[in-house]
């Protein structure tokens, strides 16, 4: 112990000393970088996202513009062609209007019910490590499996959300929830998603609630404060960046939803969301050229959007 | 300091029990329907509870008992799937993530900066951007319907997260422990190995416990890209027996076959689950 000790100053000036570089056990000494080794650490990292996120991504920008058909080859540039042909489609303005329900629903939903949640888990009491997990449960499960298990609760025919709805005389018979009204299958197929997601947003401003400084609501308790004036005036201005966090993530999910419509909407029209519009016009249709024209043009909206949620919420936080 | 000591009131309390019902509720009716007899589960107005539990839904799902030829079938191919490509997934994203985090945590080199923010940009990629042309990348080379092909996309989509997340963990480490091994003699990569990954472990589970939870949703990527019998994972399974003409029963017993895992490591690794989301998503 004592030995290696006693070494230390040496080889630490030395690795100081303007005569040692390039010295190849010296590569980590200042000024230096770390060599050859830090870019064998990162390679495969970059050859992976540079080759399954970045060139695919690529590609989408490219082919948004080409003719593609496996049935007429060959492929050709359209210019803006396939964006004309989306919008001439019906079925892809539908889904539009709806992706902006799914995302109304789902931003406001998800953020309300997910800072509740935190609120009523901010303190500490006997079973919150319990009650964390019964929290977090949806968020863990796959949204296909959400989608089939609320697909039961919805039934029309013996599902016991009816049950419940008329033995409490809110409706006189039976009722059909899904596909018969646009806005109701919106709001009841984002409804699953708000009840995936609602966890990772009470998660993120829980972990900002338990940053907030206990003196700021002993001074409050002492000033006698109401705890809706407690929650207004301390507790949510300090805990808005994480409530910016919290609805881009809900904005950027709610705006892919796609599994919960998959099982719950199948391919009809009143709930289609843009990610099911572009997975049947690309994998069942097989028109790639429009499916590539609506995944750019969702790419960048969706990528629009959350940055101008970001910049919205914390220009609030810098100029209060 | 009164505020700590605080027994909970009768407004939280009731808040809490409805969140739990809010939580628990559709899972509770899953596991109460896959118990029952199809007559039972369809009875006007509800039965709340399994008045006579049965595991015939489940015998049915494995292919035994009188109903198992209205079932699927598949059920037990597409559960090898599903583990074989989420654990590879997990193992892989983990071993990429893990190393190059540290490099740019804590070593220098030469466009790191640049080279870290095109990984970070790529966590704002929305599913859109890269669905289409990875079915069309791996069709080319002949990887769809392949455990290889399908463990490559998820792990290019887990990768951005797993690193950021692990990237945080080591920033939140004390450098301290790394100098004194590179005192000692340690060469970069054996002060890496020997004294940041152990120090490193629980942020690494967390990241593995996420990851993998990641990898057990997935569902347009698989539906796309191995929705064959010999690779579909338990998701796209269960959205086709969905769609077929199969008992509610059975229906909802598949469903709690893929809620089981989840639900099993949500309740006992939990602590390891909100670090994970807690340190991934702060900034």
């Amino acid at each position: 112990m004592g030995h290696g000790r006693v070494e230390h100053p040496e080889p630490r000036k030395r690795a100081c000393d303007p005569k040692m570089r390039g010295a190849p056990t010296r590569l980590w000494a200042r000024g230096q970088g770390d060599g050859f080794l830090p870019y064998a650490m990162v390679a495969p990292l970059v050859v992976f996202i540079g080759a399954l996120a970045i060139y695919p991504t690529v590609l989408t920008v490219i082919e948004a513009f080409v003719h593609i058909d496996p049935l007429t080859p060959p492929d050709h540039f359209v210019g803006f062609g396939n964006f004309k042909d989306i919008f001439a489609n019906a079925q892809v303005r539908q889904s539009l209007e709806n992706t902006g329900w799914y995302a109304l629903f789902g931003v406001a939903l998800t953020v309300t019910l997910g800072t509740c949640t935190a609120l009523l888990l901010q303190r500490p009491f006997r079973g919150r490590g319990l009650m964390l997990a019964i929290v977090v449960l949806p968020w863990a499960l796959p949204g296909v499996v959400e989608g089939v298990i609320w697909s039961w609760i919805y039934n029309p025919t013996v599902g016991v959300l009816d049950s419940v709805l008329k033995s409490l005389h809110l409706i006189g018979q039976y009722v059909l929830f899904i596909g018969s009204h646009q806005v109701e299958t919106i709001l009841l197929i984002s409804l699953v998603q708000v009840w995936q997601i609602t966890p990772l947003a009470a998660l993120i401003v829980l972990a900002a609630l338990q940053s907030v400084p206990d003196e700021l609501y002993e001074g409050a308790a002492v000033d006698g404060a109401p705890w809706h004036r407690v929650v207004r005036s301390i507790t949510l201005p300090l805990v808005r960046p994480a409530l910016a966090i919290a609805t881009v993530e809900a904005l950027v999910m709610s705006l892919n939803i796609f599994d919960q419509v998959y099982v719950l909407n199948a391919n009809a029209t009143t709930g289609a969301s843009i990610m099911s519009a572009t997975y049947f016009i690309t994998f069942q249709d097989l028109n790639f050229g429009e499916g590539y024209a609506l995944s750019l043009l969702a790419t960048v909206i969706t990528v629009v959007l959350a940055v101008v949620a970001v910049k919205l919420i914390y220009r609030k936080v810098e100029y209060p | 300091m009164k505020r700590k000591r605080q027994a909970l009131g009768p407004g939280r309390i009731l808040g809490l029990l409805v969140v739990a019902m809010w939580s628990l509720f559709p899972v509770y009716w899953a596991l109460k329907t896959s118990l029952s007899t199809n007559g039972a589960a369809q009875q006007v107005p509800v039965q709340w509870f399994p008045v006579h539990p049965t595991i015939v839904s489940y015998e049915a799902l494995f292919g035994a008992g009188p109903e198992a030829a209205d079932a699927a079938g598949g059920i037990a191919q597409s559960l090898i799937n599903i583990v074989v490509e989420t654990a590879g997934a997990t193992v892989l994203t983990l071993a990429v993530a893990v190393v190059a985090a540290y490099a740019f945590a804590r070593l220098r080199f030469r466009l790191k900066t640049a080279l870290f923010y095109a990984v970070i940009a790529t966590l704002t990629l929305p599913v859109y951007a890269t669905l289409i042309p990875l079915y069309r990348i791996m069709s080319d080379i002949g990887l769809v319907n392949t455990y290889v092909g399908i463990i490559l996309v998820y792990t290019s989509g887990f990768l951005p997260l797993a690193m950021w997340i692990m990237y945080n963990v080591f920033l939140a480490l004390p450098k301290s422990m790394e100098e004194a091994a590179r005192i000692d003699g340690a060469s970069t990569l054996q002060a890496f190995v020997r004294v940041v990954l152990p120090t490193a472990k629980p942020g690494i589970a967390a990241t593995a416990i996420v990851t993998f939870l990641f990898g057990w949703g997935q569902f347009i990527f698989p539906l796309v890209l191995s929705s064959s019998t010999a690779t579909e994972p338990l998701t796209v399974l269960l959205a086709a027996i969905d769609s077929r003409n199969v008992p509610y029963t059975i229906i909802n017993a598949a469903a709690m076959v893929a809620i089981a895992v989840p639900a099993v490591i949500v309740f006992l690794l939990n602590r390891w689950i909100v670090t994970g989301i807690t340190a991934g998503s702060v900034k």
